[in-house]
C-alpha cells in the first residue's frame, strides 16, 4: 500500500473519532500564498510529493485556476495528521482570495469551525483579508494567524530580529482588533491570538517551513537559528527541522476546536429550529447516530460524475444509496456516491458521518446553501447571507445554434454553483446575460462554458451595471399611482437610507425578502439601533437588496390582502428604476396612503402591481432620482521607475489616488476608479510598467455619476435596452 | 349635451356624428339583443367588442358574426388605456360591445368619465345582465346581499375577502351571487379562460383554510354548503344545478359559470330550488 492509499485508509477510520476532527479553511488576500500553503499541508500529509509542494498547487484542480495562478473554487481536501501517536483528520476547505468570488468564501466558512488567517510578512494584512476574517467571525469560526513570506523579510528587506518582531506585533494587533470587533461576544477575549500561546505561526510556505513558540520549545530551534538558516540559504534544512505542515497542523489540532466543541455554539447561530427537538439535540452534540442534517456549501461540475455537492454534516451520516431530501425539492433523491475529497480526487466511501465534509452525487436539487435531510419537514439551516451585487454584465450566446439546449443547461448549472453570478436567458434567441462581480469573474465563467462544456460562445464587450437611487425625498408630497381601472390609488414617499444602514443591509444584517409579521417588531428594533424611527420601522413589509418597504398607512381596509402584490411591485422597481431600468439601491419606500376597490376582483395583480410600481417610480422622480456607478478600489505595486506611467493610467481613468506608500524600491498606488473605466486596465498597466506592476482590486460601493456624464450614461443604457430615448417624467407615472 | 351620458332612449340617434356607444350585448344569445343594441351595432362606423370581462360561447359568437360581421376584440390594455379608442370616438361613431350589461359588474364607468372630460358624446344601451338571468333560479332579488367574484390565485396572492362577503351575507340571512374570474394571468390580455366550478370551489376552500390559519373562528366544512351552479345562463346550453359545493365541484362543463350561495331560503324559494337538485 502506497503512502497515499494508507492515508486514505487512516482517514476513513479517524473520521468517526469526533474529538480528532478539525474542519478549517485558510483566509487570505490574493497572492499571499494560500494555495501554496494548502499544497504544503496536503503534501505533508502524504497526499502528494513534498518536493512538488509549493510548486504544483493541487487544490487548484481547475485548469483555469492553475493557468491564471489564482484560486477560483473552494475545493476541499481531507488529510491525516498524527500528534503524539494519535491520528487526527484535518478537513481543509480552500477559499478563493479574489474579491470577485466573495460568495464562495462565505459558503466555505459555513462548513468549517476554524480558520488560518494568512498574511504576508512584507505587505501585511490587506483589506481583503479583513473582509474574509470578518466573514469567518460572523460564522463563529475561530481564527489563528500564520504570517507567511518571512524569508523575504529576512533576505530581501534585511530586517533585524527586533524589526521583525515589531512588524509581527503590528499585524497581530490589527488581527486582534478585528477579533474584538467582530467575534461573538463570549469569544472576544479567548480568541485573541498571540505568539506566546501558540496561536500565531510564521514561516515560508514556499520554502516549506514554519514555526510557533510551542514548536520552538519542542524542537529547540530559536529565532537566531531561523535568521541564520535564511541568510545562509539553508531553508531546505530548516524545512526538515520545522516543516510547515507539521507546525500548522499541530497548531490546528491544539488551538482550533473539534466539531464536538464547536457545534454547540455554532448551531444556534445557523439553525433556527428547536434545539430541544431530537434533531436539534443531535446537531448540538454532533451525533453520528442522529438524524441526517447536512448543509451543502458548494456545487461543482465533474466532467465524469456531473454535479457534485460538497457540504458539512452536522448530524447523522450520509450513506451510499439512501434516499434523501434537499429541502425545498419536489421529491426525495437517491445518493449515488458518497466521497471524501483529496485535492482533485474523490475517494468513494460507504458513508460519511457528522462533523465531516462529504462530497455527494445524485442530489440534483441541491444548490449551495441547501439543507439535506431525511425528513423534508426539518427546519433548514439559515440561508447563507451573501449579497452579490453584480457590477458588470456580458451578453453570451452560442456560436452554433445547435448547441443551444446544451448551452442553457450549462448556464443553469453555473448559476447553481455560483451564487454571485446572475444569469438571465432569452429562450428564443439563446442570448444570455451574465452579471457578475467583475470583468475577471465573467471571463472565467465564459471560459468554463467553452472549455468544460465544449460550447463555443460569442461574448459581448463587458457592460457596467449602474444603480438608481434618490438624492432627496418627497415628504409631504406623496406621489399618487393609479391602477389601470382607476379604482385603486397608492400614495408613496421615498428617501435615501443613511450610509450605515445601507452597509448593514448589504452585509445581510436584516436578511432579505418579505418580513414576517412575527419578526417585524424585532427587525424594527434593530433598525432603531441605526437611528431610524422604531415605530415606523416596525411596520416594515419587505427588504430587497439595500431597499426597504414600509407600510406607513393606518386602518385601510383590505390593504393586507394586497400586501403580496405591493411587495411584488416594490421588487420590480428595485430591479428596474425609472431612469434607465437599472437596479435601485439604498432607498426607503413608504406607502403613506391607499384607496382600494371594495371587491377583490377589481384590485387583483393587473391593477395593484402597476399602480404601486407607478407610485414608487413617480415618487423617485419627485425626490430627484440619481444614477450611481460602481467604484473599485485598486492597489498597484510598481517599481519606482515606472510609477509615473501607473499614476497617469489611474488619473486618466477618472481615478483618484488616495495614498502612495512606498517601501524600498516599490510603491503601491492606492486609488479609486469607476468600474466603467477599468476595462482593459490590466493590459494598459502592464504596458505602462513593462509588465512590472502587480495589481489587484476590490469593489468599493457606488458613487453618484458625475453630473456632466449623467445624461450620456442614461441615454446609452436606454438605447442599448431598446427603451424610448427620452426618460420618463412624473406625468408619465400619473396616469 | 356633453353633461351626463345620454341613455338609450335619447332622441338623438345620429350615428353620423362622433361619439362612443356602450352597447350591452346580453348573454350572447342573439334573441336576447335589444332593438337599440341592434340599431347601434348596425349603424356605428366602428364596432369593437370588449374581450376580457366576459366570454362568449363559440356558436353564439358565430351566430353574431354571421349576422353582423366580425368585430375587433379590445383587451384590457386598450380599454383601460383608451387613448386610441377615444381618439377615434372623437371623430367617428364608435360602438363598444360589452357582453352582459355595460355598467353592472364591470367598471366601464371610467370610460364615460374620460369621454366627458374630452367632451366626447356618450350613449349607453343596457343589456341583459347575469343579475337579471339568475331570476330563473327562483331566489328573490331583495334577499341578495353584496355580490362578489372569486379571483384566480396568483403566486402567493390569495385574497380572502370574497369568502368574507359570503359569510357576512349569511350572517344577515342573505343569498350571495358569486361570479368567477376568467383570467388566470390577471393581466387581461389573453383569451379568457372562465374558471371551472372545480377550481372555484377549491379556491374557496383555500380561502377558508387561510382565514382559519389567521385565527378566524372556525368555519363549518364549506364543502357541505348547498349552492346553485348556474352555467351558460341565457344561452342554449344553460344549466342550473343545486347541490353541495363538493358535489358541484365534480361537474365538468364548458363555458361561463357563477355560483349562488343561498341562505335560509323561505318556503317558496325552497320549492323553486328543489327543481334544480341533482338526483
Amino acid at each position: 500500500m502506497g503512502r497515499k492509499e494508507d492515508n486514505i485508509k487512516r482517514a476513513t477510520e479517524v473520521m468517526h473519532e469526533l474529538d480528532q476532527i478539525r474542519n478549517l479553511c485558510i483566509a487570505a488576500h490574493i497572492d499571499h500564498g494560500k494555495t501554496t500553503l494548502s499544497d504544503n499541508l496536503i503534501a505533508g500529509a502524504g497526499m502528494m510529493s513534498e518536493e512538488l509542494a509549493g510548486k504544483s498547487r493541487v487544490l487548484d484542480f481547475d485548469e483555469q485556476e492553475s493557468a491564471r495562478g489564482i484560486t477560483i473554487n473552494a475545493a476541499s481536501a481531507s488529510m491525516v495528521h498524527a500528534v503524539e501517536g494519535e491520528d487526527f483528520l484535518i478537513n481543509l476547505i480552500d477559499t478563493p482570495g479574489h474579491v470577485d468570488f466573495g460568495g464562495d468564501v462565505t459558503r466555505a466558512m459555513r462548513a468549517v469551525d476554524g480558520c488560518f488567517i494568512l498574511t504576508c510578512a512584507v505587505e501585511g494584512a490587506m483589506p481583503q483579508t479583513e473582509t474574509v476574517v470578518r466573514q469567518a467571525l460572523k460564522e463563529k469560526v475561530k481564527p489563528v494567524l500564520f504570517i507567511n513570506k518571512v524569508d523575504r523579510l529576512i533576505n530581501e528587506l534585511q530586517v533585524t530580529p527586533e524589526d521583525m518582531m515589531n512588524r509581527f506585533q503590528e499585524q497581530i494587533t490589527r488581527v486582534n482588533k478585528l477579533i474584538r470587533q467582530f467575534a461573538p461576544e463570549e469569544h472576544k477575549k479567548d480568541w485573541q491570538v498571540n505568539v506566546a500561546d501558540g496561536t500565531v505561526a510564521f514561516g515560508s510556505a514556499y520554502h516549506n517551513w514554519g514555526i510557533t513558540v510551542p514548536y520552538m520549545k519542542k524542537s529547540g530551534i530559536n529565532f537566531k537559528d531561523i535568521f541564520e538558516y535564511c541568510n545562509n540559504e539553508q531553508q531546505r534544512e530548516l524545512a526538515k527541522k520545522a516543516p510547515v505542515h507539521e507546525v500548522l497542523l499541530d497548531m490546528a489540532v491544539s488551538e482550533l476546536p473539534s466539531p464536538k466543541v464547536a457545534q454547540p455554539y455554532r448551531i444556534p447561530n445557523i439553525w433556527t429550529g428547536d434545539l430541544e427537538s431530537p434533531i436539534g439535540k443531535s446537531m448540538m452534540s454532533c451525533d453520528p447516530e442522529g438524524d441526517l442534517a447536512m448543509m451543502i456549501t458548494k456545487i461543482w461540475m465533474d466532467p465524469h460524475a456531473g454535479e457534485v455537492a460538497v457540504g458539512r454534516l452536522y448530524s447523522g451520516a450520509i450513506n451510499h444509496g439512501e434516499s434523501v431530501w434537499a429541502i425545498g425539492a419536489a421529491k426525495a433523491e437517491r445518493v449515488q456516491q458518497v466521497s471524501m475529497m483529496v485535492g482533485g480526487d474523490r475517494i468513494p466511501v460507504p458513508s460519511v458521518v457528522a462533523g465531516n465534509i462529504a462530497a455527494v452525487t445524485g442530489i440534483r436539487s441541491a444548490a449551495a446553501g441547501v439543507t439535506v435531510v431525511r425528513d423534508p419537514e426539518t427546519t433548514p439551516f439559515e440561508a447563507i447571507r451573501h449579497y452579490s451585487e453584480p457590477v458588470v454584465t456580458v451578453a453570451v450566446e452560442p456560436k452554433n445554434m445547435k448547441d443551444l439546449p446544451k448551452f442553457i443547461d450549462a448556464l443553469r448549472s453555473l448559476a447553481k454553483a455560483d451564487a454571485s453570478l446572475e444569469v438571465s436567458t432569452n429562450q428564443e434567441t439563446g442570448e444570455a446575460l451574465l452579471a457578475g462581480m467583475g470583468e475577471l469573474h465573467l471571463e472565467i465563467t465564459t471560459y468554463r462554458i467553452e472549455e468544460e462544456q465544449g460550447i463555443q460562445v460569442k461574448v459581448s464587450p463587458p457592460i457596467v451595471v449602474y444603480r438608481e437611487s434618490v438624492e432627496g425625498n418627497n415628504h409631504g408630497r406623496a406621489f399618487e399611482g393609479k391602477s389601470p381601472n382607476r379604482h385603486n390609488r397608492f400614495y408613496v414617499e421615498v428617501e435615501p437610507l443613511p450610509e450605515d444602514v445601507i452597509k448593514a443591509l448589504r452585509d445581510g444584517e436584516f436578511g432579505d425578502g418579505t418580513v414576517r409579521q412575527g419578526d417585524r417588531k424585532e427587525v424594527g428594533n434593530k433598525f432603531s439601533e441605526y437611528g431610524l424611527d422604531k415605530d415606523m420601522m416596525r411596520n416594515i413589509y419587505s427588504i430587497k437588496g439595500t431597499n426597504v418597504l414600509i407600510n406607513a398607512t393606518k386602518g385601510i381596509q383590505n390593504l393586507h390582502e394586497t400586501r403580496e402584490l405591493i411587495i411584488e411591485a416594490f421588487n420590480e422597481v428595485c430591479k428596474k428604476g425609472p431612469l434607465a431600468e437599472e437596479p435601485v439601491m439604498g432607498m426607503m419606500v413608504r406607502l403613506v396612503d391607499a384607496k382600494l376597490h371594495e371587491d377583490a376582483i377589481h384590485r387583483g395583480p393587473a391593477q395593484t402591481i402597476p399602480a404601486v410600481r407607478n407610485s414608487i417610480r413617480g415618487a423617485m422622480l419627485r425626490a430627484k432620482a440619481v444614477m450611481m456607478e460602481p467604484m473599485q478600489k485598486t492597489f498597484v505595486s510598481v517599481p519606482n521607475d515606472w510609477l509615473g506611467g501607473v499614476t497617469s493610467e489611474v488619473t486618466q481613468r477618472r481615478g483618484i489616488i488616495e495614498d502612495m506608500p512606498s517601501e524600498g524600491e516599490t510603491t503601491t498606488v492606492i486609488g479609486t476608479l469607476p468600474v466603467a473605466e477599468t476595462f482593459g486596465f490590466s493590459n494598459d498597466i502592464r504596458a505602462a510598467s513593462q509588465g512590472r506592476a502587480i495589481w489587484n482590486s476590490e469593489n468599493r460601493g457606488f458613487d453618484m455619476v458625475p453630473p456632466q456624464l449623467v445624461e450620456k450614461v442614461i441615454g446609452s443604457i436606454r438605447e442599448r435596452k431598446g427603451l424610448k430615448a427620452e426618460k420618463p417624467t412624473e406625468s408619465y407615472y400619473t396616469d | 349635451m356633453t353633461r351626463g351620458a345620454s341613455c338609450f332612449m335619447s332622441t338623438e340617434k345620429n350615428f353620423s356624428t362622433s361619439g362612443l356607444w356602450l352597447i350591452g350585448l346580453g348573454p350572447g344569445n342573439i334573441d336576447l339583443l335589444t332593438l337599440g343594441a341592434v340599431e347601434a351595432i348596425k349603424n356605428c362606423k366602428y364596432v369593437f367588442i370588449e374581450g376580457y370581462t366576459a366570454h362568449l360561447q363559440k356558436n353564439d359568437l358565430k351566430d353574431i358574426q354571421d349576422r353582423f360581421g366580425k368585430w375587433d376584440i379590445l383587451m384590457r390594455g386598450a380599454v383601460e388605456k383608451p387613448d386610441e379608442l377615444l381618439q377615434l370616438a372623437s371623430q367617428e361613431s364608435v360602438g363598444l360591445v360589452i357582453i352582459g350589461d355595460v355598467l353592472q359588474a364591470t367598471t366601464h364607468i371610467d370610460l364615460i368619465l374620460r369621454c366627458q372630460k374630452l367632451e366626447i358624446p356618450t350613449h349607453i344601451i343596457p343589456g341583459i345582465s347575469i343579475t337579471t338571468l339568475i331570476g330563473e333560479v327562483g331566489l328573490q332579488a331583495y334577499r341578495f346581499g353584496r355580490q362578489t367574484t372569486i379571483p384566480y390565485s396568483y403566486k402567493s396572492y390569495l385574497p380572502t375577502s370574497p369568502l368574507e362577503v359570503i359569510l357576512k351575507n349569511k350572517k344577515n340571512n342573505l343569498h350571495t351571487l358569486v361570479l368567477l374570474d376568467l383570467d388566470p394571468t390577471g393581466m387581461g390580455e389573453k383569451i379568457p379562460q372562465p374558471m371551472s366550478p372545480f377550481v372555484a370551489i377549491d379556491i374557496l376552500k383555500s380561502m377558508c383554510e387561510k382565514l382559519q390559519s389567521e385565527g378566524e373562528p372556525m368555519i363549518e366544512d364549506i364543502g357541505s354548503w348547498k349552492a346553485v351552479l348556474c352555467s351558460n345562463l341565457g344561452t342554449n346550453n344553460q344549466q342550473i344545478k343545486y347541490a353541495t359545493l363538493t358535489q358541484l365541484s365534480e361537474i365538468e362543463l364548458e363555458g361561463m359559470h357563477c355560483l349562488i350561495v343561498p341562505d335560509s331560503p323561505h318556503e317558496l324559494e325552497s320549492l323553486a330550488l328543489e327543481r334544480w337538485e341533482i338526483d
